[in-house]
């Protein structure tokens, strides 16, 4: 009797005292559980505040420095927002801007503030605009001469229209940018994608008079919109040029000009 | 002599047989009370019976009470064990068969629903139109998937000639329109959730496919050119609080031309294609 009290009484203890850490441990790890919930709610706080801090500071720092050091990487959008920091009047006067050929000072307009809005949207809206009345003006050709040609549309204008734009406002700033690094002068490629997109401009509203089905009247339309695109485009780069042994440059950019004219009349405007 | 030393000698050894009693008690109360309460109270009364009834000259009466109270403590541990232990494994397994073993058409009639809801709120009246967060709260993208795809099919089909560039000129101005809209809003500063413009923009496009849809199967130019003007005012009017509340005042147009760029540039597609 008294061994089998005494096996019985330890027993019972153990049974006793496991629940009770069993109980402890499952607390614990509920604790931990709660900390983890707590740690994963503040980096989201601090993401969410982060690009709104930096929203706010960048057109501050933009202000007062213009190197603005607010490079956080290629696959930041917070990086390319400086480009972006522009308001409605300040494109709106740009675009009036780009529709005077002669006065050369686009450059002194934009200052210290390029924008890459107008390059993107003048090219999207001219490709959209080639499209479209490229179609609606070989329509209306060939049926001033044959009457009973019926509408077909040309998915293909997309296309050309798309790669010829964005290529020409791509590839021609960038080419000036690096020839005239070569050279040795300062250019800043911001300004030249700016100038060379807000140049565009001037085909969009060519483009709704190049729909006449008058061959004569669209070659004198088209070649009095590139005479005055290219001249916006040769003075104010004369104007940012300083030395004169780059005039083949301006030249060059001029006929560039020029060359795009003809394609967009020959191309979309037959 | 010898009967008086055998005297006392029993009477210490029946004080040792009650005190291992009393600790097997003990012992057993222990365990009771975290399975029933009320047994501990009956299980000391035969103690103490046991105790009053045990006079010195009856020794052969201690042996039958040990045997109930194992008895008593086996009894009121058996039933201990089934009843938590059901409810555990209700509670534990009662949310996991509502998703997983669901049939696929309650899946499917679940995203179509949330698919009507999150459409009424987009493209009709609705009191939460000028706040994003609770016109769309519950975003996704089944919805405008749908709704680009079914745009570039229907463009497709009413094309005679040319018809998988037709569809990959539209699906491409509409997948990438979307993504490049919400990248310009928030390049101008505006504050978006950049997958609930993505939804946004896509639901808004639900009044052009019906105007294709009507498009593909009339072919007088005037009515399409009817039907296109309407729908496309409708999808901009859906999309105009939204795009406009994202960014400061001073910038609003800014956001919205691309937008309605983006769906005249639909709207002609429609009407053009033949």
């Amino acid at each position: 009797m008294e061994e089998s009290s005494y096996t019985g009484l330890p027993t019972s203890h153990l049974l006793g005292s496991v629940p009770a850490v069993v109980t402890e441990e499952n607390n614990a790890s509920k604790h931990v559980a709660t900390s983890a919930n707590m740690q994963i709610f503040p980096p989201n706080n601090g993401g969410d505040r982060g690009p709104g801090y930096n929203t706010l500071g960048s057109p501050t720092e933009a202000f007062e420095q213009q190197p603005a050091n607010n490079w956080r990487g290629v696959f930041s959008i917070s990086s390319y927002s400086e480009y972006f920091n522009v308001d409605t009047d300040v494109v709106l006067i740009r675009l009036i801007s780009s529709l005077n050929p002669v006065a050369g000072d686009f450059f002194s307009k934009i200052d210290a503030n390029p924008d890459l809005y107008g390059l993107i949207w003048i090219s999207t809206t001219l490709v959209f605009v080639l499209a479209s009345l490229g179609n609606l003006a070989t329509f209306l050709m060939q049926k001033h001469v044959d009457n009973s040609t019926s509408w077909s549309f040309d998915v293909s204008y997309v296309n050309v229209a798309a790669c010829s734009i964005y290529g020409y406002a791509i590839v021609v700033p960038l080419a000036y940018y690096f020839f005239l690094q070569y050279m040795g002068s300062n250019a800043s490629l911001i300004r030249f994608w700016c100038m060379w997109g807000y140049s565009l401009t001037i085909f969009i509203m060519s483009s709704f008079l190049l729909i006449i089905p008058v061959e004569f009247l669209r070659w004198v339309i088209i070649l009095l919109t590139g005479v005055a695109s290219a001249s916006f485009v040769a003075l104010n780069l004369r104007s940012y040029i300083e030395g004169n042994e780059l005039s083949v440059a301006i030249i060059a950019a001029f006929f560039l000009q020029m060359a795009l004219a003809i394609f967009i009349k020959v191309w979309f405007f037959p | 002599m010898s009967h008086s030393d055998t005297i006392p000698l029993h009477p210490s050894s029946q004080s040792d047989i009650d005190e291992i009693e009393n600790l097997i008690n003990a012992s057993v109360h222990q365990s009771v009370p975290s399975a029933r309460p009320p047994s501990p109270p009956r299980a000391s009364i035969p103690v103490s019976v046991s105790v009053s009834t045990a006079p010195s000259p009856f020794i052969s009466s201690n042996l039958p009470p040990p045997p109930p109270l194992p008895k008593s403590s086996v009894s009121a541990v058996t039933p201990s064990p089934p009843p938590p232990r059901p409810g555990i494994a209700t509670s534990g397994f009662g949310p996991a068969p509502n998703t997983l073993t669901e049939p696929v058409w309650d899946t499917v009639k679940r995203d179509l629903s949330r698919i009507v809801s999150n459409l009424k709120l987009v493209v009709f009246p609705n009191p939460y139109r000028e706040d994003p967060g609770k016109a769309l709260r519950d975003w996704d993208l089944w919805g405008p998937f749908f709704f680009i795809v079914f745009l570039g099919l229907t463009l497709s089909w009413s094309a005679s000639v040319k018809k998988s560039e037709v569809f990959a000129v539209a699906f491409a101005l509409l997948a990438a329109g979307a993504v490049i809209l919400t990248l310009n809003v928030l390049l101008l500063g505006g504050h978006i959730i950049f997958f609930q413009s993505l939804s946004l923009l896509g639901y808004c496009l639900f009044p052009l496919d019906v105007g294709a849809l009507i498009c593909m199967l009339k072919d007088n130019v005037i009515v399409k050119v009817v039907v296109v003007c309407v729908t496309l005012a409708w999808s901009s009017w859906a999309a105009y609080p939204f795009m406009s509340s994202a960014v400061s005042p001073r910038r609003k147009a800014l956001a919205l031309y691309p937008v309605f760029l983006m769906y005249v540039s639909v709207g002609f597609l429609i009407i053009a294609i033949d």
